[in-house]
């Protein structure tokens, strides 16, 4: 069988399968994009700023214009971080009922919620307004420093998933619509004041909305020129 | 711009969703061979595995939840009159009532017509798709994106019990506690979101070329 005689690299003994012939080759082809939504390929474009780029058959979106440089986009989430920390630690609203001053924050209302016997809820609730949003600044500022200073972060591939997941599942924005909601709802029960961790919420939102809408491709291609994958 | 739209699937073509890189398949491989990404490795499909299995699977749940989701109180105020239950209806009712009628409306929508949306949305797709339906596929695409988009705004009524609980904690001056209904809200809320993302869109678009398989799974010899 002439064709099985290639120049073999390592010497394994012959069991008589060819697993590196077997294998799938998967070839990259960096001057396509293949929408996720319908399959249809496209020629890959470069898009000016702030232009949107949509599949000719279902309308996906299949990229942005990068509006933030990845230098931006660690000075964001350096910020994101900031009010994170403000918007949990310093209160929503201050109340007052008769003389009884209150002031409340998202862990400790999370806190009242698990001591009223409700603790999946809280635990959706905290998941989705602290721990997936602490998720993606922190893994955002993790990845970012490392690739703006030229280097591969250990464990990008996963760091990228999991940031990718954290995304998909952080609520901040609906959390500030609720604070909103809530305020309304208890202005007819006590006196109240909305406090700096509102703010800090709403300038947080500002902050991740513009950060999570270019995606991730952009972050997963600046890591792919330094080396990974 | 009139270039007949060629699909990955009919050019060997894998899109890597985590990461966007292209890959093209060579080599002989069995057909149903697992693919990862080189660059993130994320298994590579041309179309998800059993995506409508757990689509459905995810909606019944969804559906079965939204019962006890909207008939059982989701908080009970308290106060030297008595302990009130609340629905989430109620909770609305109780905003217009008040006047807050904008309140109401975005309360509404994001605790009642979404969740309604999205179940029925879901119903149609997944019917269309599991009868390799071609009839509109680009405003079924469109229906898909926009459920996707919607979706996690019906956690908002999880919020606002919560931050309720966490503001009213006037001992028996005023209280807000929650209730086992909010749990079944929360599911309806995480289920729905769970079966619109495990729903495979390019579902909507059965292609006939792919359809049997093409015969050109074997490359002709070149050596």
């Amino acid at each position: 069988m002439p064709g099985l005689n290639v120049p073999q690299a390592d010497v394994r003994p012959d069991t008589g399968a060819a697993p590196a012939a077997a294998a799938p080759v998967l070839v990259g082809h960096p001057g396509l994009v293949v929408c996720d939504e319908c399959d249809a390929v496209h020629k890959r474009i470069r898009l000016s700023r702030g232009v949107v780029a949509r599949c000719r058959r279902c309308g996906a979106l299949l990229g942005r214009g990068h509006v933030v440089t990845p230098t931006g986009q660690l000075a964001f989430a350096l910020a994101a971080l900031v009010f994170l920390l403000i918007g949990n630690f310093a209160p929503l609203v201050t109340l007052d009922l008769q003389g009884i001053h209150k002031t409340v924050t998202m862990p400790h209302a999370i806190w009242l919620t698990t001591q009223a016997g409700e603790p999946v809820t809280a635990v959706l609730a905290c998941v989705t307004a602290i721990v997936f949003p602490a998720m993606l600044v922190l893994l955002r500022l993790y990845v970012l420093g490392f690739l703006i200073r030229g280097r591969v972060p250990p464990g990008f591939r996963f760091a990228m998933r999991a940031l990718r997941w954290a995304t998909y599942w952080s609520m901040v924005e609906v959390f500030l619509l609720s604070a909103l909601v809530s305020i309304v709802r208890s202005a007819g029960i006590a006196d109240l004041v909305p406090g700096m961790g509102l703010f800090a919420y709403a300038a947080l939102t500002l902050l991740l909305t513009s950060t999570t809408a270019a995606g991730l491709h952009s972050i997963w291609k600046l890591g792919s020129r330094l080396g990974a994958g | 711009m009139d270039e007949p739209i060629r699909t990955g699937r009919q050019l060997g073509l894998y899109s890597c969703h985590t990461c966007g890189r292209v890959s093209e398949r060579t080599g002989h491989a069995a057909p149903d061979a697992p693919l990862a990404c080189p660059r993130c490795g994320t298994h590579l499909h041309h179309r998800n595995p059993r995506s409508l299995e757990r689509a459905w699977a995810y909606t019944w749940a969804a559906i079965v939840l939204y019962l006890p989701a909207n008939l059982l109180p989701v908080m009970t105020t308290v106060s030297l009159t008595g302990a009130v239950p609340h629905t989430i209806l109620g909770g609305i009712h109780e905003l217009w009532m008040n006047g807050d009628w904008g309140l109401a409306v975005i309360v509404f929508v994001a605790s009642v017509a979404v969740p309604i949306v999205k179940i029925a949305s879901l119903v149609l797709l997944l019917l269309s798709a599991g009868r390799n339906s071609t009839w509109c596929s680009r405003e079924r695409t469109a229906l898909w994106r926009g459920i996707e988009a919607v979706g996690h705004w019906s956690m908002l009524d999880v919020f606002v019990v919560v931050l309720l609980v966490g503001m009213i904690h006037f001992g028996p001056l005023a209280g807000v506690e929650p209730e086992p209904g909010l749990v079944a809200f929360g599911a309806v809320v995480v289920l729905t979101i769970l079966a619109v993302s495990s729903f495979d869109p390019r579902l909507l678009w059965p292609d006939p070329a792919d359809n049997p398989p093409q015969p050109n799974a074997s490359p002709p010899p070149h050596e």
